[in-house]
């Protein structure tokens, strides 16, 4: 196993000590889960300076927060994953804003290069091959669909409209895809041990 | 509520895409404590660091130590923080005071200013989804009122047949510019199944309108496009259906009105 297996008593023991203000407990969470963390921000955020601030800020409130996180809803990772991917979506959301609001003349195609995942990260990403292999194996509209909530921070019914697909199809695909990537992931853990 | 609702509801809540009435909803059942949902956020939630952790990424090197850094400048601001005795306090000089004093200042300043930006930042983002639902909703009901000032709108009641005698609905109907269907006083649907409006037109067969489905009150409402092949219709009818609908009437007949 892993040490990022998800919900593994080292990593929610660790929060519990982090959150009684213990900076060890909190170095050591650190080493276990900024890897992941950072992984999936410079996924969103292509820009590598944007992304180490955000790296700093979701710790930050992890450190604050330790106290407020709830085992029954998940793993302590999960927990991290949420925030920051949440982060690094508010941050593109800004950077977006500021670029159409002060700079003037919008030169999207900048603002694209410079912060937008590719249209379709999958295929860019370069050594992220794992990823790139278990996304690879959903059917491309559960793809689609997983890729802009998660790494676009795109809610439902904006994907719906982007796809030009009825919500409730949208539902079905992100609840379809995930249970297909569940066990797409689960099988390469598996075979990875 | 089912399985896969749940899961649909859990599947949305993890990739941070759930909003409105559903978000509310999830987060209800959530804090009561929903055995289902909870396990489902979690398998959820699992499912998303196996994404993440499949692609790590070394973090620059700096800030691990700028945290450490942040957080031996600010142990008291921590409101997690068990309360520690406060450090007696020492006689000091003056200079070293005036000199924290302004560096408190200014501190507070770049905090205050940057909350003040990030409070706005959110504030702009909140502001553009409502101004865009409101133009959705402007868009639907500008459609609806284009729908009843035109003199070529047929309005169509449809009475209640014996599964449900007090239902009541009207139809508001245009051929090429679709309809409006407002039902009263129905049941509400069994488990599995959604009422489905019917066109028809002279002897052909019925054509589907549309499913809908009421609320508590029995009250339920449909947008209806033109229906292509279709030009005079002469009665509109409400069948009992699978939800989803079928592509021919099967179950029984709720409401019927002819035009």
């Amino acid at each position: 196993m892993s040490p990022l297996a998800p919900g593994s008593e080292s990593s929610a023991a660790l929060i519990a000590a982090i959150a009684a203000g213990d900076r060890d407990a909190f170095g050591r969470f650190y080493d276990l889960t900024a890897p992941m963390a950072f992984g999936l921000i410079r996924r969103v955020l292509r820009d590598p300076e944007a992304a180490a601030e955000v790296l700093q800020e979701v710790f930050w409130q992890v450190w604050q927060d330790a106290a407020r996180y709830d085992p029954t809803r998940g793993s302590p990772e999960a927990w991290l994953v949420t925030r920051a991917k949440t982060r690094a979506i508010d941050r593109l959301r800004s950077v977006r804003r500021r670029d159409r609001t002060f700079v003037g003349p919008v030169d999207e195609s900048v603002a694209r290069r410079r912060e937008e995942p590719a249209e379709n990260p999958a295929v860019v990403a370069d050594d992220r091959s794992l990823v790139q292999s278990a996304l690879a194996q959903l059917p491309e509209p559960q793809r689609r669909v997983i890729e802009l909530a998660f790494f676009e921070g795109l809610t439902q019914s904006e994907i719906a409209t982007r796809l030009g697909e009825p919500l409730g199809t949208v539902k079905t695909r992100a609840r379809l895809g995930l249970e297909r990537l569940r066990g797409v992931l689960g099988a390469e853990r598996l075979s990875a041990t | 509520m089912n399985r896969d609702e749940i899961g649909e509801l859990a599947a949305a809540y993890a990739l941070g895409g759930l909003e409105g009435e559903e978000l509310a909803r999830f987060e209800a059942l959530l804090e009561a404590g929903d055995a289902d949902a909870l396990r489902a956020l979690r398998e959820c939630g699992d499912t998303l660091v196996g994404l993440a952790a499949a692609a790590p990424e070394p973090p620059p090197a700096g800030v691990k130590a700028a945290l450490l850094e942040r957080i031996a400048a600010a142990p008291a601001t921590r409101p997690s923080a068990p309360t520690r005795p406060l450090p007696r306090r020492r006689p000091r000089a003056l200079w070293p005071v005036v000199l924290s004093g302004a560096m408190a200042a200014g501190l507070a300043a770049v905090v205050v200013g940057w909350s003040v930006s990030s409070t706005y930042e959110k504030r702009l983002d909140a502001l553009a989804r409502d101004a865009e639902q409101l133009r959705a909703e402007l868009r639907a009901q500008q459609a609806v009122i284009a729908i009843l000032r035109d003199p070529a709108t047929q309005v169509v009641a449809l009475a209640g047949l014996p599964p449900a005698p007090a239902a009541r609905a009207r139809m508001m109907w245009h051929a090429q510019a679709g309809g409006v269907f407002v039902a009263t006083g129905l049941p509400a649907p069994p488990e599995g199944k959604a009422y489905q409006l019917w066109a028809i037109a002279g002897t052909n067969a019925p054509v589907s309108a549309g499913v809908f489905t009421v609320d508590a009150s029995g009250t339920g409402s449909l947008a209806v496009r033109p229906l292509p092949g279709v030009s005079a219709v002469n009665a509109f009818a409400v069948t009992l259906e699978p939800v989803g609908g079928l592509p021919a009437p099967s179950g029984d007949m709720y409401l019927l009105g002819k035009s």
